[in-house]
């Protein structure tokens, strides 16, 4: 269903669409500072997907929001790093990118929806209950394709319907909207953003658009709602779609259609996905590449196929024998013992290293740095690193024969 | 305890050739009340018509999706919500069921006095809404549950102490040190300690909380524990922790489980026994290998096609089309047709598939002025203009609706602005053994279909006179 950027080469001769270097995200506590993001560093190349894997808590979510700075501050501290985020014009050009941390608010509000969209977990918060669905979607396209709409309204428009393309009128001028001689072309405005509405709706095969667009959320399926949230997301043709488990709320068949609806728009809009999910076989079913994420760090990156066939951090393993599948027995499932670690200010070392059957002192009281351990697969474990391997890895290798 | 009930109890307990729980056409319909003065004006089958066996140390399965009725069965299995319909029996013998079964089978107005005597006594020892004080203790100790949100089904007023120990202190079993000492030893039994004895639930973990539940549900010795989603809250290394303690407590303990989920894989990981459930109804029921390896109801190979499975290597997700119908008013025939890519038209189509499928087409629906049912096969569609009635009528002849729907179409007449559809009715679809006790509810896989095959649809309906007479009074009319 997914058309996939297979080969490696063609994978490495795209542009970037984002890269995030050593991103560290912090939450002010009252036990300390939360350490909810450490460094974290990914790139999104032209039209993949790539699917960033973690358990609750891991930070996969903080780290989304932060594209688009959701994240509310205080508490929360972006204390380091950057995202840079090249928009379709500077891949083109082949221009410099943007940083995301640093640029101005006002900057921002142009970005988020418009190149860089998000998809929510829950439809049924993320939609607004008092909004109808024609509202909700019309706002995206008069924040931010309102240059556009007057274009084809033509150039006899007056500056109040400018204003209203905006939505920057006020109250006396929402009632001269209302009256005569204004009336029609207000009309003929709220004309153009329904067809836009509607097309939109279209665009995610929800059947008869214009009766949905009265509607209000309460009224819809979580499947129909999870469509108006993807048309609401992909209404401006984005750059970047992040997509925060988006299923998760959702039964198995409506799950694989609305999955397969995402796959079949980013395969025409050609546009990039960032995928974030908790359940590894759905990742291995829709993304090109995967990061595994444990308590705000990566811990694995590489081709699904790489990380699916031969997983190689202890975590990574750990997590995929977990999943209940038809070759387990019963009472016999590879559960991880214990629990994720605290990370209010954690010292050095392998975060992973309290669960790790195979840690050492080493894991510890040192931290793990992405070792490149194949084309595209990189891992943290010091396992793998040269200097260190042949104190770890005799355990692990036991382990795995 | 009392001596006497500890008798009874160790009595029922001998594993003889006894159901834990029989469920014999459970039904619960919650009432929609509207208006001022709070009318019932229908009702939501939640559970419509339930009937399993749950037998001793297995562990039975109910898997489907959300709102098809598996926690609101589990409820009335537990004794939490009362059924409407049907009866909930808990250590029945299969004699006696056997006995059930034909008596059931006649009609209850010729019950002879002996056999309503019979019923009435088998009523009261084991129907679990009948169950009299003594008996009724004894289900209550040897039925528990673990929730789902375990957020929600732990007081976050009291200490792991007081949430495990109640149950026995309810039942007089043990207090005072005892009771501490009995409470420990069951949180030892779920991998906690005497050190999580005074604390609160939100100092714990969601794993370690749903522990804190299985010790509670633990705490009086139960035979049967109905398991509503235990694991769904949680994340999958997690979640194998506590797959792994279930299946660990049930072969030490020799539970029964019945296990509610959505999600296959555990399901399958975790189940002897599996029944698919659809909106109210058991669609498919059989042992685990049965239901997985040879599903014989489309809608379990779509639940299958549908979920995305870590080990094997197909690559492609089918999902459904559609949404659930509404259970307060399910569709004839088999539930499931309104979604199936199989359906044949014998499968149940009627008026409200007509409507639905208007309802996709927005010019054809603003037009629609009035359904007039006469029944739910059999139905006057009124437009508002001639065009689109014509339209409709063209639709159904030779346009896009289902195939299914449009061979199911006995007989369509367009006069002016009404369209008069009548489709073949069929009735409900039920439950049938496939053979060593894999039971299927599809026509496709059972001898049901040989009753209506679809080439003999015409010569079927011809036994409906009043369907004809409505039709031949039409005038102008335009046959198919």
């Amino acid at each position: 269903m997914t058309v996939r950027v297979n080969t490696r080469q063609e994978r490495a001769t795209r542009p970037l669409v984002a890269s995030v270097r050593d991103l560290r995200v912090y939450f002010q506590a009252k036990a300390g500072v939360v350490h909810a993001v450490d460094g974290v560093s990914f790139e999104i190349r032209d039209g993949e997907t790539l699917g960033l894997v973690g358990e609750t808590g891991c930070g996969k979510s903080v780290t989304a929001r932060s594209f688009i700075r959701l994240v509310p501050s205080p508490p929360g501290i972006y204390a380091g790093g950057q995202i840079d985020f090249w928009s379709a014009e500077a891949r083109q050009s082949g221009g410099p990118p943007i940083d995301l941390l640093e640029i101005p608010d006002r900057e921002m509000l142009s970005i988020r929806g418009d190149r860089i969209a998000m998809i929510f977990q829950d439809p049924g918060k993320a939609l607004n209950p008092a909004l109808s669905i024609r509202g909700q979607i019309a706002e995206v396209f008069y924040e931010h394709r309102s240059e556009e709409i007057l274009e084809f309204l033509g150039p006899d428009m007056p500056p109040i319907i400018r204003r209203a393309a905006r939505q920057r009128t006020n109250n006396l001028e929402k009632i001269l909207l209302e009256l005569p001689p204004l009336r029609r072309k207000a009309a003929r405005l709220k004309q153009r953003v329904d067809e836009l509405v509607a097309d939109a709706l279209t665009e995610t095969q929800i059947p008869n658009p214009r009766k949905i667009m009265n509607s209000y959320p309460h009224e819809l399926s979580g499947g129909m709602k999870q469509r108006v949230l993807i048309a609401q997301a992909l209404a401006c043709n984005p750059d970047l779609l992040i997509a925060d488990e988006p299923t998760t709320s959702l039964d198995v068949t409506i799950q694989a259609k609305i999955l397969e609806l995402i796959a079949e728009l980013q395969a025409r809009l050609q546009t990039s996905v960032l995928y974030i999910s908790h359940d590894l076989s759905l990742v291995k079913e829709i993304c090109d590449r995967v990061a595994v994420m444990y308590a705000g760090r990566i811990v694995e990156t590489g081709t699904t196929e790489e990380i699916f066939s031969g997983p190689k951090h202890p975590y990574t393993r750990g997590l995929m024998a977990a999943v209940p599948s038809a070759t387990h027995r019963r009472g016999k499932l590879a559960a991880i013992e214990g629990t994720v670690p605290e990370l209010v200010d954690p010292p050095p070392s392998c975060r992973f290293s309290t669960r790790c059957r195979f840690a050492v002192d080493l894991c510890r009281t040192a931290d793990p740095r992405l070792i490149t351990v194949g084309e595209e697969h990189t891992v943290a474990c010091f396992a793998y690193e040269e200097d260190y391997g042949d104190v770890v890895l005799p355990s692990l290798e036991r382990w795995i024969s | 305890m009392t001596s006497s009930s500890a008798q009874l109890e160790a009595q029922q307990r001998e594993p003889s050739n006894r159901a834990v729980i029989s469920l014999r056409g459970v039904e619960k319909y919650f009432p929609i009340k509207e208006g001022t003065l709070q009318r019932v004006v229908g009702h939501v089958r939640a559970v419509d018509g339930v009937s399993l066996e749950v037998r001793p140390g297995e562990t039975m399965g109910l898997v489907g999706e959300s709102g098809c009725g598996k926690t609101t069965l589990g409820r009335c299995i537990s004794g939490l919500v009362a059924p409407s319909g049907g009866k909930v029996y808990f250590r029945l013998s299969d004699e006696d069921a056997a006995r059930l079964d034909v008596i059931d089978a006649i009609p209850e107005a010729e019950h002879t006095v002996e056999q309503r005597k019979y019923v009435e006594r088998i009523d009261a020892n084991h129907r679990i809404d009948g169950l009299s004080g003594k008996a009724w203790r004894i289900y209550r100790r040897n039925c528990q549950v673990v929730f789902q949100d375990s957020f929600s089904s732990l007081n976050p007023r009291q200490l792991v102490k007081d949430i495990v120990g109640r149950p026995l202190q309810v039942h007089n079993e043990a207090s005072g040190q005892e009771l501490t000492e009995r409470v420990v030893s069951l949180l030892e039994s779920v991998g906690l300690g005497r050190q999580h004895l005074y604390r609160f639930p939100h100092q714990f973990s969601g794993g370690q909380r749903q522990r804190i539940s299985i010790a509670r549900a633990l705490a009086l010795d139960p035979e049967f524990i109905v398991l509503d989603e235990p694991t769904s809250a949680l994340d999958v290394s997690v979640q194998a922790q506590i797959l792994n303690l279930l299946h660990e407590l049930q072969r030490e303990r020799g539970l029964t489980y019945l296990f509610i989920s959505h999600d296959l894989g555990v399901v399958r990981l975790m189940s002897d026994r599996i029944a698919v459930m659809y909106l109210g109804k058991v669609a498919e029921y059989g042992t685990a290998t049965e239901v997985f390896g040879d599903a014989r109801h489309p809608y379990t190979e779509a639940l299958l096609a549908a979920n995305p499975d870590i080990s094997s290597e197909k690559s492609e997700m089918k999902g459904l089309q559609g949404t659930v119908p509404d259970p307060a008013n399910p569709p004839e025939g088999c539930r499931f047709h309104t979604r199936c890519p199989v359906a044949t038209p014998a499968c149940g189509w009627e008026v409200d598939d007509a409507v639905a499928w208007l309802q996709t087409h927005e010019t054809l629906l603003d037009a629609l002025a009035d359904v007039q049912r006469r029944s739910n096969f059999d139905a006057t569609l009124v437009f508002d203009d001639e065009s689109s009635a014509a339209a409709v009528g063209d639709a159904f002849r030779n346009g896009d609706v289902p195939p299914a729907m449009k061979a199911a179409l006995e007989r369509m007449s367009i006069e002016d602005r009404k369209v008069h559809i009548s489709l073949v009715p069929v009735d409900p679809v039920e439950l049938e053994d496939i053979g060593g006790g894999h039971l299927t509810a599809c026509i496709l896989h059972t001898t049901q279909q040989l009753r209506r095959p679809p080439d003999q649809l015409k010569a079927d309906s011809t036994r409906r006179p009043e369907a004809n007479a409505s039709n031949a009074s039409t005038t102008n009319s335009n046959a198919f």
